[in-house]
């Protein structure tokens, strides 16, 4: 694998390439240096923005979770995970991470508005250049049945759970739901 | 063409300083500034800060909530830290030892959101090693002044211990409000450019009472833009270079602030009389910020420490032929 040294030294002739910047970027989160990683995710996205999309998107994302590392920039994770959704509107990516996001400060009406609007994108699967944490649509179901609950719906969030037990989901999410069945309602068969 | 790019095309190299994984929390390791002892270690301040800068370039699609260029700091937390790590690198420049510097018996509470020693260059003067930054902790409304360190470090062991702390006040009646970027005589010691067209020299002593005096203050070559502090001031053959920078500060028009930092190498007679500058102004990997705080000679070769964006932080090898080539056109620059 190349080094930070190398793929600087090759990208200095091209320091405009947005795929360059973005390999470097990669590079520097591996090594936990969030900061460093932030800069050059954030040119890859402002000198991408004509011309690599996909990278663009990858990168605000990116960011978002290098400010979530460093703990403290609630404002400016949120604000990347709006910029990428602002730029590709039609992928469920971002939803989910921002959905995400309000379901770990609590704030469910908002984990559930952004959970249905992803929903509305799932079915575009060409792959991101980059892990983002997001391994399939059934997370934002996921994120809308514990937003649910908090509304005050239920059923509604019982009735989601029940139905993502019957798909093909990571063990982590199973035990995870199973554990909500159970505190919602113990005499629920499933 | 970047300097990054004309020093590897020749032969030179590009170095990236990173500390261990987890030591920094991942925000900013910027501005080292290296210098070679004596026996020919390889040392480097490096400055580590609790935030990351934010700086949107091009055509700046994607701003922070607070604008194009801001200071992420911990939301619940306005103060900006400054820590600094003092390290060892080897031939290759790659680090090999690096250790936070211990200021823990001098520090008192700050009083200002500026904290810790900021941009500290690495000097060893009298056998004695000091790191000098600009400070402004010590009042309520943020006064800088340059502060000199001395620095105990135990090679065996790689620690650094600050063991005296030093307030310099500007020469004459120390009014000024935020004095910083004074970059140290190496063969010198106290003695610092203070500006550098027209050239101020000051010199300062180690012991109190602090204290600080002009020694000259000259007309020098008429430079293209006003030039700061930079590297050490350093001697090559017959000769000084320091590498300064310009700043353009700018606000849009939401009056939010940005900026753009150039550099350019500036050549000093043995008098200390500035007789060249490069003509144009170069940037390191083409990023806005950029900021160079070191400088040594090695074989020949010139390093260049330096800060991208204030996230991320490098040494520069200048193969010789290229240092020679930007000394000749420093030489021929001529005043327009």
């Amino acid at each position: 694998m190349n080094s930070i040294e190398s793929l600087i030294e090759a990208a200095s002739h091209d320091m405009f390439n947005p795929v360059l910047n973005f390999e470097i970027a990669k590079k520097y989160e591996e090594l936990e240096q969030t900061a460093s990683a932030v800069s050059f995710y954030l040119r890859a996205a402002e000198y991408g923005y004509e011309s690599n999309p996909v990278i663009v998107y990858t990168s605000l994302i990116k960011m978002a979770h290098c400010f979530e590392d460093q703990s403290g920039r609630e404002h400016s994770v949120s604000n990347a995970l709006l910029q990428a959704i602002q730029y590709m509107p039609a992928r469920p990516e971002a939803y989910f991470l921002l959905s995400r996001f309000y379901e770990r400060s609590q704030k469910w009406q908002e984990c559930y508005t952004f959970a249905e609007m992803g929903m509305m994108y799932t079915t575009r699967l060409d792959k991101l250049p980059a892990d983002v944490e997001y391994p399939g649509a059934f997370v934002l179901l996921f994120e809308k049945s514990v937003s649910a609950w908090w509304l005050g719906r239920k059923e509604e969030s019982l009735e989601i759970f029940k139905n993502l037990l019957e798909q093909d989901i990571p063990d982590y999410y199973r035990s995870t739901i199973q554990y909500n069945i159970d505190k919602i309602s113990p005499n629920a068969t499933v | 063409m970047n300097l990054v790019q004309k020093a590897v095309e020749n032969g030179g190299k590009l170095a990236p300083l990173v500390i261990k994984e987890g030591l920094s929390k991942g925000t900013g390791l910027m501005n080292p500034s290296i210098f070679i002892d004596d026996n020919g270690d390889i040392l480097v301040n490096l400055r580590h800060v609790n935030y990351t800068l934010y700086h949107s370039e091009n055509t700046q699609k994607f701003p922070s909530r607070w604008g194009p260029l801001s200071y992420l700091h911990p939301e619940k937390d306005i103060n900006l830290r400054t820590t600094n790590y003092l390290m060892k690198l080897d031939k290759d420049l790659m680090v090999t030892n690096h250790t936070l510097i211990d200021t823990s018996e001098l520090d008192v509470e700050p009083l200002w959101e500026f904290v810790g020693l900021e941009d500290a260059r690495l000097i060893k003067w009298d056998n004695k090693y000091y790191v000098c930054g600009v400070r402004r902790d010590t009042t309520t409304n943020g006064v800088g002044r340059m502060e000199l360190s001395e620095l105990n470090i135990d090679m065996d062991n790689f620690t650094a211990k600050e063991v005296s702390r030093l307030r310099i006040p500007a020469p004459g009646n120390d009014n000024s409000y935020c004095e910083k970027n004074w970059y140290p005589v190496l063969d010198k010691p106290y003695h610092f450019i203070k500006w550098t067209a027209p050239t101020e020299l000051v010199r300062t002593y180690p012991d109190e009472p602090a204290r600080c005096e002009q020694v000259f203050h000259r007309d020098s070559l008429k430079v293209p833009a006003d030039q700061r502090g930079g590297s050490q001031l350093i001697k090559f053959g017959n000769l000084y270079l320091s590498v300064t920078h310009e700043v353009n500060l700018f606000h849009n028009y939401l009056s939010q602030k940005d900026g753009i930092y150039r550099h350019r190498l500036c050549v000093w007679d043995d008098d200390l009389n500035l007789v060249g500058i490069s003509p144009e102004p170069f940037s390191f990997l083409d990023a806005r910020i950029e900021f160079a705080a070191g400088a040594a000679i090695l074989n020949g070769d010139l390093l260049i420490s330096f800060g991208f964006q204030d996230n991320a932080a490098f040494i520069l090898k200048v193969p010789n032929v290229i240092l020679n080539e930007m000394v000749q056109e420093a030489l021929s620059y001529e005043f327009n």
